[in-house]
């Protein structure tokens, strides 16, 4: 980065928030259709009932505990860069981590619309929550969902306030070049930071040890929110290896979905000099190693099905890669085609497959490759969560109330309109506020010098 | 509310007449103010909240099952059986349930009217009556006046015979589409005696059943419910059990509770008997030398070549008959209701009579009165002279000429004939839409009557609930009719009530009559015991034509069966008959056509594939359902769908109307309508198909749900092995039995259920009792497609054995309220939490429906409000107010009807002690035609429960399980539901 100076620092990244190229308007006007459609879907769905969605009995939960799931995944990439890769000093993620930060807040913004999305009565959703009420009612502190009140809401709070405090330099930086009712925003915001050295002491000790507070919630909220199906009777979710499992699937949803919207950022606004390829591929062999953690995990479920000798675990998991498992001739129909099989062929083929070409020193830097592969990524562990979610219901024990699960337009509306909810959010953050982190960029570039061989 | 009556004005009529002495009180002035019915008045005892229950009689067959009818505030809510009732004996079948959706019935008519064109217009009561009167009197040949009613007994019938021959019109023809002709014919002619015979299936020790549907509609299912149950459960002492062999092409739910299918062509089953008789006799030494000469004819291997069952099946039934001390054979239904049926009969009354069942199982002189019907011969003659414009003047008393009888007999166009048509039916259908004037009917719930299906039981029917609609009981419509037109014996102001108490003063004997009737109205009835006796085989017997008759058309053998729900299509508007799954097809809200697999595969059938039937008479488009238990040369479709003019929703459109397949043909010697008469066509549509099936899937998969044994292992008394996994059971267990309880928890009560699954014949009795006592809404066939049935019970079937030798095992199911649950912990709310009897208690209002409890629950037994569910009105009157309706977006479930512990517990307390075994009931338990279900307290080591389901840990253990058995025990739900296992007879085939 020897060539970039602090002046570059600020005009490029400050660059995001002046006019932007069409592109930006295409995809927020996209984002915001998409949000609408979910808006839509989700007040007929409030209007009318639950019963519009294609959940059923038994399939309780479909697509919405599948959205929420993703979500939260997504959120993970983003407290993992920012904390976990800042306490370990890795200096490829100072570009990318104020994007990954904010991706963490609005995907565990969204995440945390799903469970309210999916209860039957929302207006009473507040009941989860513990607060001394006249009704002498309390919650149920065994239940997963419980643990998930105070997971994602624990989650949410330190994501915002680690993500504001790590603007707080930024902000200040604007404040300075604004003018308008945006300098006095950011006025507010920037908390009367003047870039005192007694600040940046303070500063840096407080960013710190929000680091060290996120660390452990980047494996503590992903297993509470895997408790829900672990801590289950059904099989296919009563698994002990779900925890670790679903952290590194968290990791490995939130690189890919770091790259996914940190390509595009990077060439609609011309951030190539800030984000280069070493960022991109340093992600990538992130994205490796998840991989095959997860990938190590589909196979050890599928071993512990077969080695337990469990007859409901292993007719399940034959369920989930070939389809029915018990011959229901000449009552049914035989099935060609299995939609549950569908969907773990297509989850190992995102999740194990689809990553190997990353071992190419080629293909990691090719930014084309490393978007495709993302894209293939972020369907993949949708569809792990769908799988796991959806065929573990489809097929438990009793055969009699085995059922089959087919989404509806609403669900697909408000899976949309989650998307649409994210992105629109998300490119909304891009023009407000600076969406790479100026003052630790400017850390990581030598300092300016008056001769130009200062440093090597 | 769309009907017109408002809940004001139906208490308002409550408060003013009082349920028990109440007659025509509709049509009084209604009073201008709301008075609640906090000071009742004074001629009933009437406690605000507080049940009240009246004897009287379900009239949704001619059977007359003995009900009682729980009402609160003045509207009847349940019906249960009466125990002190001899046919029901406390229990009913799951149409006597749904009777009171038939009182409920959206599509009933509301008042008198008249039609004018096409249109129906409502119009003053006294009016039309007047109109129909002057009508009828100047007819002047009233030998061209026709009444048409329905086959129910009792006084009625002596009324409207004495109505119609002091008009001097033509005698009554009464309208029954399961008619037993045939079989009375046959008593004729074998026994010389035209009546029908009291099957004493208890009494039996061997029973072969040519087709017969007794544990669905023939005759008396309740009665014959629980005498087969009582007949083939385990012998627990003895170790023994007795043998039940179905011979039939179909399979229906009678078959399915079979231990031995032997699968015959459709119509040999004349053949098949007197072969069985033969062979019997000669085994035997019974019957005379005559009756071997002519049974010498019929060989095992004739037989079996006619009937393409195997000889050593056919040798093994006839030696164990012959073996049997008590054997019965019955016969009937419409698979033996060929043009020959009557011979068939015959036949089986030889087999009867050398197997010694006459006198013994089958009794004679017991003045059955469970088919008083007109021959449909006659009745086909009848529709003829209506098209030739001799009938001018039609009275439709609650029947359905144009849905009952087949298309082909042209009813429509009849009818078109007819001058004057009314209607005296409670409800549209598709007849009463013809009709000129309607002058509509009372349910059986709001009227008197009487019943008397045989010698000995008096049944009574009395109101128990203010008319819903200003209407009166054909009755007494007949009766004021009558009085308009100055016949003898009709005075202005009389009543049929007072014509029944008339009736019955010559029952009372001695004593006051104001006593006596007071205790029959208590009672529902009187009832003396009739035993009956025997009858000896007249030489008439075996003059009969016995081979199988010819059928029209080519293809498949159609095989139209009476429908368990919807018997021949009177009940299918009330709902409960459609969303109730068929026990052996679970399908809901359709018809279907039951195909040999083997068969399909010829013709390139798949399951669920819609086809089209077709006959000489007409076609059909239903869809195929795959079935093993089916003749190959066969196809079945049941009777009771296709109903298209009755404007209820719960019938018009659903299925088609086998009739349609059919001529209007009559069996030859007793006039009995012939279903067996057709060949069809089938042949793929290629359409889609919407064919809603409620099993997740037809098999078990060896996960030990429904679990069987053998009558050897159970002799020896070891339980068959499981699979490894079902293994480990909970009362093996120290760690549970150890587990500390809090004080006071499961004390003094632990409520449990004990499933006797070798009882149960799947008649399905307890889902709709259920549905009753729970509010459950009916949902529809969309969202039953989506498993959104909201049924608290449902009787899982799963078939064991391939191919032709299977067994279809049958359970009910509800919440298990597991002692450790899967739901209890999840819910982060606790809207579900243990209480302290043990029940896994749901809270709606606190729910706020995440449906972990569902997920988490390892028998599926919890059900959500996909909506929020509609109860068309007036069917929400039915609703039980001590159950909360349940909201949009709240889980419910079963809680062993903690509203009936509540109330028992409630007596219990201010008598100061505790409940007694017995003293509380669920619905389901309480209807089990064949007690099947028994609930009570597993704490209490004394009860029946805790000794019939052995159980370690919650009472004393008595002894070692044998039968017992716990769905997925493995799982350490601990559930509170024990199922006692199937036990089944090995067949012994080789040995013959």
């Amino acid at each position: 980065m020897s060539a970039i100076t602090y002046a570059d620092v600020n005009r490029d990244i400050l660059k995001t928030m002046v006019r932007p190229k069409p592109a930006y308007y295409l995809l927020i006007s996209g984002s915001l259709f998409a949000l609408l459609i979910g808006g839509v879907s989700l007040a007929i769905q409030t209007d009318v009932g639950l019963g519009l969605s294609g959940i059923s009995h038994p399939i309780g939960w479909g697509f919405y505990i599948t959205n929420f799931v993703f979500w939260i995944g997504i959120g993970h990439a983003g407290t993992l860069i920012s904390a976990v890769l800042f306490l370990t000093r890795a200096p490829w993620r100072n570009p990318i981590y104020r994007a990954a930060e904010a991706m963490t807040v609005f995907a565990v913004m969204t995440a945390g619309l799903f469970p309210l999305i999916h209860v039957g009565r929302t207006w009473f959703a507040y009941w989860m929550i513990p607060y001394p009420n006249q009704r002498m009612l309390w919650t149920n502190f065994k239940s997963p969902l419980e643990w998930d009140v105070f997971a994602v809401s624990t989650y949410l709070t330190i994501s915002v306030l680690f993500f504001i405090i790590g603007l707080i330099p930024d902000l200040a930086a604007m404040r300075d070049s604004a003018t308008g009712t945006r300098k006095k925003i950011y006025t507010l915001l920037s908390l009367g930071w003047t870039n005192s050295y007694q600040q940046w002491l303070h500063y840096m000790r407080g960013y710190l040890l929000l680091a060290a507070f996120s660390t452990p919630l980047v494996f503590s909220v992903h297993s509470i929110v895997s408790f829900d199906f672990a801590m289950s009777f059904l099989p296919g979710w009563h698994t002990t290896i779900f925890p670790p499992y679903f952290v590194a699937g968290a990791i490995f949803s939130g690189m890919a979905m770091v790259l996914t919207i940190v390509i595009p950022l990077r060439k609609i606004f011309g951030l190539e000099k800030f984000i280069t390829l070493h960022v991109l591929q340093s992600s990538a062999r992130l994205i490796l190693f998840t991989s095959f953690i997860v990938g190590y995990a589909y196979m050890t479920e599928l071993f512990m099905a077969y080695y337990s000798g469990n007859h409901f675990e292993r007719s399940l998991f034959y369920f989930r890669l070939f389809g029915e498992f018990s011959d229901g001739a000449p009552f049914r129909d035989a099935h060609l085609f299995s939609w549950p099989s569908l969907a773990f062929w297509t989850m190992i083929f995102c999740n194990m497959i689809s990553p190997l070409p990353l071992w190419r020193w080629k293909i990691r830097n090719n930014i084309y490759a490393l978007f495709i592969i993302s894209i293939f990524i972020n369907i993949g562990m949708w569809f792990e969560r769908y799988n796991i979610i959806v065929s573990s219901l489809q097929r438990d024990f009793d055969p009699y109330v085995w059922g089959s699960y087919w989404p509806t337009i609403i669900e697909a509306g408000i899976t949309l309109g989650s998307f649409g909810f994210f992105f629109t959010l998300f490119l909304l953050f891009i023009r407000a506020m600076p969406s790479m982190a100026i003052a630790e960029l400017k850390e990581s570039i030598p300092a300016p010098m008056k001769h130009k061989k200062a440093h090597s | 509310m769309k009907n017109g009556i408002r809940r004001r004005d139906f208490f308002k009529t409550i408060a003013a007449g009082g349920a028990a002495t109440v007659a025509v009180a509709g049509c009084a002035d209604r009073p201008e103010k709301l008075i609640p019915l906090l000071v009742p008045p004074d001629n009933i005892e009437y406690i605000p909240g507080m049940p009240v229950d009246y004897a009287t009689t379900c009239q949704e067959c001619p059977a007359s099952c003995g009900v009682v009818i729980r009402t609160r505030e003045g509207r009847a809510l349940k019906a249960e059986g009466n125990p002190d009732h001899p046919i029901s004996q406390g229990t009913l079948c799951l149409r006597g349930q749904a009777s009171v959706q038939s009182l409920y019935n959206p599509a009933r008519l509301t008042s008198a009217m008249r039609r004018e064109g096409e249109k129906w217009v409502a119009a003053d009561w006294d009016a039309v009556e007047a109109e129909v009167a002057k009508k009828i009197k100047g007819q002047s040949n009233k030998k061209a006046i026709v009444l048409m009613t329905s086959n129910r007994n009792g006084t009625r019938q002596k009324m409207v015979n004495q109505w119609l021959s002091a008009l001097g019109a033509a005698p009554k023809v009464v309208l029954e589409s399961l008619a037993n002709h045939n079989i009375r014919e046959a008593n004729k002619i074998a026994f010389g005696k035209s009546e029908l015979p009291v099957y004493n299936i208890e009494s039996a020790t061997y029973l072969v059943n040519f087709g017969a549907d007794f544990l669905e509609t023939f005759q008396s299912p309740v009665r014959n419910n629980r005498e087969f149950a009582n007949y083939h459960a385990v012998n627990e002492k003895k170790a023994a059990k007795n043998k039940f062999v179905n011979i039939a092409p179909h399979v229906s739910l009678t078959g399915a509770n079979a231990d031995q299918w032997v699968k015959i062509a459709p119509g040999t089953e004349a053949v098949v008997a007197l072969a069985l008789a033969g062979e019997v006799m000669r085994r035997s030494g019974r019957g005379d030398g005559n009756l071997k000469g002519f049974l010498s004819g019929y060989t095992l291997e004739k037989a079996a070549e006619a009937s393409g069952a195997k000889v050593e099946a056919l040798a093994q039934v006839a030696k164990e008959i012959s073996k049997a001390s008590s054997a019965l054979v019955m016969a009937g239904g419409t698979l033996v209701a060929s043009e020959t049926g009557t011979a068939a009969q015959v036949a089986v009354n030889i087999l009867n009579h050398v197997a010694g069942a006459v006198g013994k199982t089958i009794r004679f002189g017991t003045g059955q009165q469970l088919d008083i019907s007109t021959p449909t011969s006659e009745v086909l003659a009848l529709v003829d002279r209506m098209k030739k414009g001799q009938v001018k003047v039609l009275i439709v008393d609650g029947v359905n000429p144009l849905y009952h009888l087949p298309k082909s007999a042209d009813v429509e166009a009849a009818l078109a004939k007819v001058e004057t048509i009314i209607t005296l039916s409670t409800q549209w259908d598709e007849t009463s839409r013809k009709a000129h004037y309607a002058l509509p009917g009372l349910h059986t719930f709001e009227k008197w009557g009487d019943a008397n299906p045989q010698s000995g039981v008096e049944s009574m029917i009395q109101p128990v609930m203010a008319p819903l609609f200003p209407v009166k009981s054909s009755e007494d419509t007949l009766m004021s009719l009558g009085a308009r037109m100055g016949l003898a014996g009709f005075g202005q102001g009389q009543t049929f009530k007072n014509y029944l108490m008339n009736a019955w003063k010559g029952k009372a004997g001695g004593g006051s009559f104001d006593a006596f009737w007071r205790a029959a109205l208590q009672k529902g009835g009187v009832f003396a015991k009739v035993s009956g006796g025997g009858a000896a085989l007249s030489g008439g017997a075996t003059k009969m034509n016995f081979q199988p008759s010819k059928l029209n058309g080519t293809g498949l053998v159609l095989l139209p069966t009476p429908s368990l729900r919807q018997r021949d299509g009177g009940q299918t508007f009330n709902p409960w008959t459609q969303e109730i799954p068929d026990p052996v097809s679970h399908v809901v809200w359709d018809s279907w056509a039951d195909i040999n697999p083997k068969t399909a595969e010829k013709m390139g059938i798949h399951h669920a594939q819609q086809i089209r039937v077709k006959s000489p008479f007409g076609e059909v488009v239903t869809t195929a359902y795959l079935h093993y238990g089916i003749h190959e040369d066969a196809i079945s479709i049941p009777l009771g769908q296709g109903h298209f003019g009755s404007g209820s929703k719960a019938a018009d459109g659903h299925g088609v109307n086998v009739l349609d397949l059919l001529p209007a043909a009559t069996d030859k010697t007793s006039g009995e309508f012939a279903y067996l008469t057709t060949r069809v066509e089938v042949s793929v549509t290629g359409e889609p198909s919407f064919l809603v099936q409620t099993d997740g899937n037809p098999r078990q998969d060896d996960r030990g749900i429904i679990q069987m044994m053998s009558l050897e292992q159970f002799a020896k008394g070891e339980p068959p092995e499981l699979p490894h996994e079902l293994e480990s059971p909970h009362y093996a267990s120290d760690f549970y039995r150890n587990v500390p309880r809090p004080a006071g928890y499961h004390e003094p009560y632990r409520w449990g259920m004990v499933v006797d699954v070798d009882r149960c014949t799947g008649c399905s009795a307890c889902v709709a009792a259920c549905y009753a006592e729970n509010n459950l809404p009916v949902v529809g066939k969309e969202r039953m497609f989506l498993g959104r049935e909201m049924a608290w019970i449902r009787v899982e079937r799963f078939i064991e054995g391939e191919g032709e030798d299977y067994t279809t095992l049958m359970q009910p199911t509800m919440c298990q309220q597991c002692g450790n649950a899967g739901c209890e912990p999840v819910c982060p709310v606790y809207a579900t939490y243990h209480n302290p009897d043990g029940l896994n208690a749901q809270v709606y209002n606190r729910c706020v429906g995440t449906r972990y409890c569902s997920n988490n629950c390892i028998y599926k037994q919890r059900r959500y409000n996909w909506f929020e569910y509609e109860f068309e009105s007036p069917l929400h009157l039915q609703l039980n107010p001590d159950v909360s309706k349940r909201s949009r977006g709240v889980m419910e479930k079963c809680t062993f009807c903690v509203h009936r512990i509540a109330r028992a517990r409630f007596d219990a307390n201010d008598e100061g002690r505790d409940m007694r075994d017995g003293e509380v009931t669920p619905a389901c338990a309480q209807t089990c035609p064949t007690q099947a279900i028994t609930f009570g307290n597993l704490a209490d080591p004394g009860s029946k429960v805790s000794r019939m389901s052995m159980r370690d840990g919650e009472g004393t253990p008595t002894g070692k399980r044998v039968r017992q058995y716990e769905m997925l025990e493995s799982m350490k739900n601990l559930p509170a539901v024990t199922y006692l296992r199937k036990v089944t007879i090995k067949n012994n085939e080789k040995e013959a």
